[in-house]
């Protein structure tokens, strides 16, 4: 079989598989919903130019869709398992060469290009089109645009591509991968010390964007075609046998959460955490990142606006971070995996919301570090009310919305405008309330009667809710 | 003898397809029945309409005395099933994941329990690995032991020899066999016809959604008959019809 003709049934595949879950319409306008996202970040640009130089967001897009390449290819190459829990024996073409007269080499170069073809177009595209769009109205030069497209494609790519090269490298020797990561890593520190090297040259793509010449140019397809080819010609799918073993951590676990209530699923989704790829630091690190961030745009935000309180905005905006958690704690599991035992729908989404309360623990943890460290003591007890209000509404509107699926029902665009529709009023209102005075925060406490009623009505929604059979 | 199961003109839609069309048959304590059919023929449906997985669009059904329809948890708390597609969470280990059944069903004896599975199905060596890495056999045994370890007295089984090796599909039969002699009742859908004639004392045939035949195996064998032939006959006959 041709790589043309795989790529077009893997293109099909890709688009099936994305449309089953979300309806033809639903995924087509996900492309829509990134450039609208797109198009008001883009506005946003000359209000924080002071603190963020456009150069400055430009290293954090680049950087960001480099990650989104390692995402899809990760998903691409080790989704099975995922796949698996939402559709039962999920069977993909990636995966087929067992069973087809078809080379792995070629079905992976198929498989390479599909996903550079699918998702350059999928988001690439989408967000440099948002972008472009809203230049007559931040100034900034329209064949910009243009420019971020393909310096963004070629970021995203350099992602997918190292991933690939790398997940070649684990399949083939795990001491090959060990030696070859710890090779680059102490060649880049050595080289960042020693000056010799620049946030430029390790992402080119970022580079080009910076200075469309030649050389960022061919550097950037340097990265991207040689570890691409590399991974192409060695690859192979007879992964050696990594078992791990454990001994039972449930029962242990679970006696400690007894006091609680559904114990054997609370410790069911603390070794979720745990043991799936990324541990919990995974949970960590996407969490801690935009929060980060969210801390220094709201230092920017007091030079414009006198009078806020940037504890309580960041414990409203902390609310909303926070129910992402959710998505974690549900990433693995599916309502088919209890309809054959005695449990209730509604029992295990209230098993989730206790999982969901006892991790809540961290972004409260970060709340108590923020109000120490910036003097804002006077006003954490708002401040702590409209965390704990704001992330239960966003989290009852998620598990309204998306039962146990969040990570693929938020892709669907009818679903996610819904989700922004329910969060941002409430969120903008809230905001607003509190830059007038602080202690209006605690309105946020009004949220905790619409939280319970989304939950009562999620628990009904659910339980009554069938999975299709594929 | 007490009804086990009792369906009566049980019917699914699924928008325009009817996977299960008016379908009537009971099931005594102490049987063995075997719901036969072709690859999409409506047994899936039937095991997740008597088990409360999904609602029936007509008709009625009873699983040892309850309604499954208004009382799901209830016949799911009483009877043991194994479903054919699912598989135990990907990071528990075959250990904790008996425990989890066991927490969710409130068993004691929880250790005990699980050693006789891992003894009698072969995979005490496997205990300790998480379940995404146990083979697609493991597995099923895992779901093996998962649907008996309340000891319940009536399991309904999809496909129940999937993935299995020959010598634990001997093992499987014989334990079957022997827990029906015990007083257990076995629900089994499956497409493989020589599990049926071998440990099925009676068996259904059903195809596009409709019940075609239901009676004793010994019936069948009586009259000089392969089961294998009959059902050809059977469900030819009834595409051709």
């Amino acid at each position: 079989m041709p790589v043309p003709d795989l790529f077009r049934a893997m293109m099909k595949e890709e688009w099936r598989m994305h449309s089953t879950i979300f309806g033809s319409l639903g995924f087509a306008l996900f492309p829509a919903v990134i450039a609208v996202f797109a198009f008001f970040g883009a506005l946003t640009l000359p209000i924080f130019a002071d603190v963020f130089p456009y150069d400055v967001v430009a290293l954090l897009i680049h950087t960001l869709f480099m990650l989104m390449g390692v995402m899809v290819g990760s998903f691409g190459l080790m989704g099975r398992e995922f796949m698996n829990r939402r559709f039962g024996q999920a069977s993909l073409i990636a995966y087929a060469s067992r069973s087809l007269p078809v080379s792995e080499r070629r079905i992976f170069a198929a498989f390479l290009v599909k996903d550079t073809v699918y998702y350059i177009l999928l988001y690439v595209l989408p967000f440099a089109a948002g972008f472009t769009a809203a230049t007559p109205f931040t100034g900034l030069d329209p064949a910009l645009g243009l420019l971020a497209f393909v310096s963004l494609a070629l970021a995203f790519l350099l992602g997918l591509s190292a991933v690939c090269f790398l997940s070649t490298l684990y399949a083939r020797s795990v001491a090959l991968l060990a030696g070859t990561a710890a090779v680059l890593a102490v060649a880049a520190i050595a080289a960042f010390r020693l000056g010799a090297i620049t946030v430029s040259a390790v992402l080119p793509p970022y580079a080009f964007f910076l200075d469309p010449a030649a050389e960022p140019l061919a550097l950037s397809l340097l990265l991207i075609l040689v570890p691409a080819a590399v991974s192409v010609l060695f690859v192979t799918v007879d992964y050696p046998d990594r078992t791990k073993r454990f001994t039972n951590r449930l029962d242990p676990l679970a006696g400690r959460l007894r006091g609680l209530g559904s114990a054997h699923f609370i410790a069911k989704d603390a070794l979720d955490l745990l043991r799936s790829e990324g541990g919990a630091g995974k949970v960590i690190f996407s969490f801690l990142l935009p929060l980060g961030l969210v801390w220094v745009c709201l230092q920017v935000l007091i030079r414009f606006i006198p009078g806020v309180d940037p504890l309580v905005v960041f414990a409203v905006l902390l609310g909303v971070i926070s129910a992402t958690i959710y998505n974690w704690l549900t990433e693995f599991d599916s309502f088919t995996s209890y309809t054959f035992l005695p449990v209730e729908i509604s029992e295990v989404i209230d098993a989730k919301l206790k999982s969901y309360a006892l991790a809540n623990l961290l972004p409260l943890g970060v709340l108590v570090l923020a109000a120490a460290t910036s003097g804002g003591a006077g006003t954490f007890l708002p401040a702590l009310a409209a965390f704990a209000s704001v992330s239960a509404y966003t989290l009852a509107v998620t598990v309204y919305l998306t039962g146990l699926h969040p990570n693929v029902m938020l892709y669907h665009a009818w679903v996610f405008l819904r989700y922004l529709l329910a969060i941002s009023p409430a969120l903008l209102l809230l905001i607003f309330a509190s830059i007038v005075d602080p202690a209006y925060a605690a309105l946020s406490l009004l949220l905790v009667a619409p939280a319970a009623f989304l939950l009562a009505r999620a628990r009904t929604r659910w339980q009554a809710w069938e999975m299709p059979t594929y | 003898m007490r009804q086990m199961i009792e369906a009566t003109e049980l019917t699914k839609n699924y928008g325009n397809v009817t996977a299960v069309n008016r379908v009537s048959f009971s099931v005594t304590e102490g049987e063995l029945f075997g719901l036969l059919g072709p690859n999409g023929s409506g047994k899936t449906t039937m095991i997740r309409m008597l088990t409360g997985q999904i609602p029936p669009t007509a008709g009625s059904a009873r699983v040892m005395g309850l309604d499954p329809a208004n009382d799901p948890i209830g016949v799911r708390g009483l009877v043991g099933i194994i479903p054919e597609q699912e598989t135990p969470p990907s990071f528990l280990t075959a250990e904790e994941y008996l425990h989890f059944v066991a927490g969710i069903r409130n068993l004691d004896s929880v250790d005990e329990r699980c050693d006789r599975w891992f003894d009698l199905l072969e995979f005490r060596d496997k205990r300790d690995v998480l379940c995404k890495d146990l083979s697609r056999g493991t597995r099923q045994k895992l779901m093996f032991a998962q649907a008996f370890l309340h000891e319940p007295r009536l399991a309904l089984i999809d496909e129940p020899l999937i993935n299995l090796d020959p010598i634990m599909q001997r093992t499987v039969k014989d334990f079957l066999t022997g827990y029906v002699q015990g007083g257990g009742t076995v629900f089994i859908s499956t497409h493989i016809l020589e599990i049926a004639e071998e440990i099925c004392d009676r068996i259904g045939i059903i195809h596009n959604g409709r019940l075609l035949h239901s009676g004793p195996v010994e019936d069948l064998v009586a009259t000089g008959r392969h089961l294998e032939s009959f059902f050809l006959d059977l469900v030819r006959g009834d595409a051709g019809a």
